[in-house]
């Protein structure tokens, strides 16, 4: 049975569904790169974690869980506008039209290496003292505790500012974890290296002890010489180049270089595309297999491979009722013509052929299942055509004037040839005329009258559409008799 | 002499013709034997209708007021139809059809020589519309279709 309800959630797909479901998917994946980074993304992931929620409530029946989750999302909507409307409007006002439809902004989210350079070329550049720990894999954290917490936003002015001389803090090392200053006035385990070069003082001798006990990268500012030292896995390089100091900074950490960095937020991107063409697809599915519902339509019977000679004179239905089910939007944007009913007459014969009507016979648009069929059966008459000369009878209504009555009359043309089924022509005898009136007669006279061809599948000769009728009137006697 | 022979020739000659008509006879009376009776009436029908209306009434054995129009307000309608001459005994019967329905069939037994007869309905408004009555032999031949309607 879960096996059975798997194959028919994914069956009948249409190229619309796939259409709206890539469609949706690309609105959110829009509304994603729009909002990301920003505190409106992660509201709204709670909203959708909400939604998810509440859909799983109702198809387990918690009617109150679903209940609530609905008035929560409700609320959460407006308040998502009322809260975040600065950054909304900041999003709507800075971004253009490109950007809203497809554009994809490439931001700068790493570890801001420039400003850590930025700032020891300053240190250097002013002979202030300065050690700065960024911890690698292995982290520092079992060899370093001392120190002040932090977590300060890494700028460059803040870390001017630690190692401001006579400032609490200069004299220890500062802790660099992302994009924040996690601790600073750290002390360092000292270097017992005794090869050390005599240029280097403490500061490089601390740098060397941690890295001798950790993969951290260590920058040294030379107090005495302004020079900056880069100490990584017990080795010294003193760098003068602004961007050879960037640049090593990069290798030693690791951190992602220009093109590392777009194959970054290339996956990134595409992981969130994916992420949104699956929610749409889940919420499409849940929609639309969700909400199954029965409909009846009176679909009309389209007979096939008719022979040509043959003629159909009588069906004893035009329709029939289909009971069908599916989707309730499916079902709701479904169409008479989008179904047909259609019936071969191969194999048929001349008279009353009883065609059943299958589900072979009846065809739906994709994802619309067919329940019933009322009626099953239709009953089909054929016959081939035929021609026949009958005669034609005036048919008069009304009255004549009490004194007058009609005493002759001739048809002109008496018969008249007619075109039909032959089955149909076996049965008529005589044509008649439409209602004559007799009120306005009261003399002979001559009255012209079309044919009324019952059934009306039968077609009189195009000149015999209208005949003439000669009439006699005249006074009526008025002798009484005895009647034998 | 040649004239006697002639003569005797002659004789025997209208003696050898004498007998061959008899045999003639003869032949011609057993033939008449095997010959069915009334074979010679065999294409001839038993009668004749020499005339059919329609009529709002007989009287006298003639219909009164042919018509082909008749107000149901009149209450009934009459098919009038004479044989004449009727060779022997036979029926006829009148059909009544409303449109192409049979309403009703009456059998009415001709006698000779000549013979009238007639059938009536009762008209209803119910019946108003086009009718003919068919005047049908015994073998089921029409003789006559006589057409006509019934109205207000």
């Amino acid at each position: 049975m879960p096996m059975e309800q798997l194959s028919l959630l994914f069956s009948g797909w249409r190229w619309q569904d796939v259409l709206d479901i890539v469609f949706n998917a690309y609105i959110l994946f829009r509304l994603y790169v729009l909002f990301r980074g920003t505190n409106v993304l992660r509201v709204l992931m709670a909203v959708v974690a909400m939604w998810i929620i509440g859909r799983s409530a109702n198809a387990m029946g918690l009617v109150i869980t679903n209940w609530v989750m609905q008035g929560v999302i409700t609320v959460a909507t407006f308040i998502i506008i009322l809260v975040f409307r600065n950054e909304i409007s900041g999003v709507v006002r800075t971004r253009s039209l490109g950007f809203f439809l497809w554009e994809i902004p490439r931001t700068q989210i790493n570890t801001p290496v420039r400003i850590i350079t930025d700032a020891v070329v300053k240190l250097a550049g002013s002979k202030i003292g300065a050690l700065i720990v960024m911890p690698l894999k292995t982290g520092v954290d079992s060899i370093i505790s001392s120190g002040t917490d932090i977590n300060a936003s890494l700028s460059r002015e803040m870390l001017m500012n630690i190692f401001w001389p006579g400032a609490p803090l200069h004299d220890g090392a500062a802790v660099i974890q992302g994009a924040k200053i996690t601790r600073a006035g750290t002390i360092l385990p000292l270097s017992q290296n005794r090869h050390l070069a005599s240029k280097y003082g403490t500061r490089h001798r601390a740098a060397l002890g941690l890295t001798e006990q950790s993969d951290a990268l260590v920058i040294v500012v030379s107090e005495e010489r302004g020079k900056v030292s880069l100490v990584k896995d017990n080795r010294i390089d003193e760098v003068r180049d602004p961007d050879k100091i960037e640049a090593l900074i990069k290798q030693y950490t690791g951190g992602p270089e220009p093109a590392k960095k777009m194959r970054r937020q290339t996956r990134e991107l595409l992981v969130a595309a994916m992420v949104c063409l699956l929610c749409t697809t889940g919420l499409w599915l849940s929609f639309s297999r969700g909400m199954e519902t029965l409909a009846n339509y009176d679909v009309p019977i389209e007979f096939m491979n008719s022979d040509k000679k043959m003629n159909i004179i009588d069906a004893s239905a035009s329709r029939s009722r289909l009971l069908i089910s599916g989707a309730r939007p499916l079902i709701k944007a479904l169409t008479l013509d989008q179904m047909s009913i259609k019936i071969s007459l191969d194999g048929t014969a001349l008279g009353k052929n009883k065609l059943a009507i299958t589900r072979q016979n009846v065809q739906l648009p994709p994802g619309i299942r067919l329940k019933n069929i009322e009626p099953n059966q239709v009953e089909v008459t054929l016959d081939v055509m035929a021609e026949k000369q009958v005669p034609v009878q005036a048919d008069f209504s009304g009255k004549l004037p009490e004194d007058l009555i009609m005493t002759s009359i001739s048809v002109i043309p008496q018969t008249v040839t007619i075109t039909g089924g032959g089955l149909t022509l076996d049965t008529v005898t005589t044509v008649f005329t439409e209602k004559i009136p007799l009120e306005n007669l009261t003399t002979s006279g001559v009255v012209n009258a079309a044919l009324v061809m019952n059934p009306d599948t039968l077609r009189p000769d195009e000149k015999d559409k209208k005949v003439q009728i000669r009439y006699n009137i005249a006074k009526r006697n008025s002798n009484d008799g005895t009647e034998n | 002499m040649v004239t006697r022979d002639n003569n005797i020739q002659d004789f025997n000659a209208s003696k050898s013709h004498l007998g061959l008509s008899r045999f003639l006879i003869v032949c011609e009376l057993l033939g008449f034997l095997f010959i069915p009776a009334g074979a010679g009436l065999a294409d001839q029908p038993p009668m004749i209708l020499a005339s059919a209306v329609m009529c709002e009434r007989i009287s006298n054995f003639r219909p009164v007021n042919p018509a082909v129009v008749f107000s149901v307000s009149r209450g009934e309608v009459f098919c009038f139809s004479e044989f004449d001459p009727v060779y022997e005994k036979t029926a006829i019967f009148h059909n009544w059809y409303k449109k192409d329905k049979l309403i009703f069939s009456m059998r009415l037994v001709l006698s000779v020589p000549k013979w009238s007869s007639f059938s009536r309905v009762q008209m209803r408004d119910a019946d108003k519309g086009p009718w003919r009555v068919e005047i049908r032999d015994e073998d089921n031949n029409v003789l006559k279709t006589l057409r006509f309607s019934m109205t207000d």
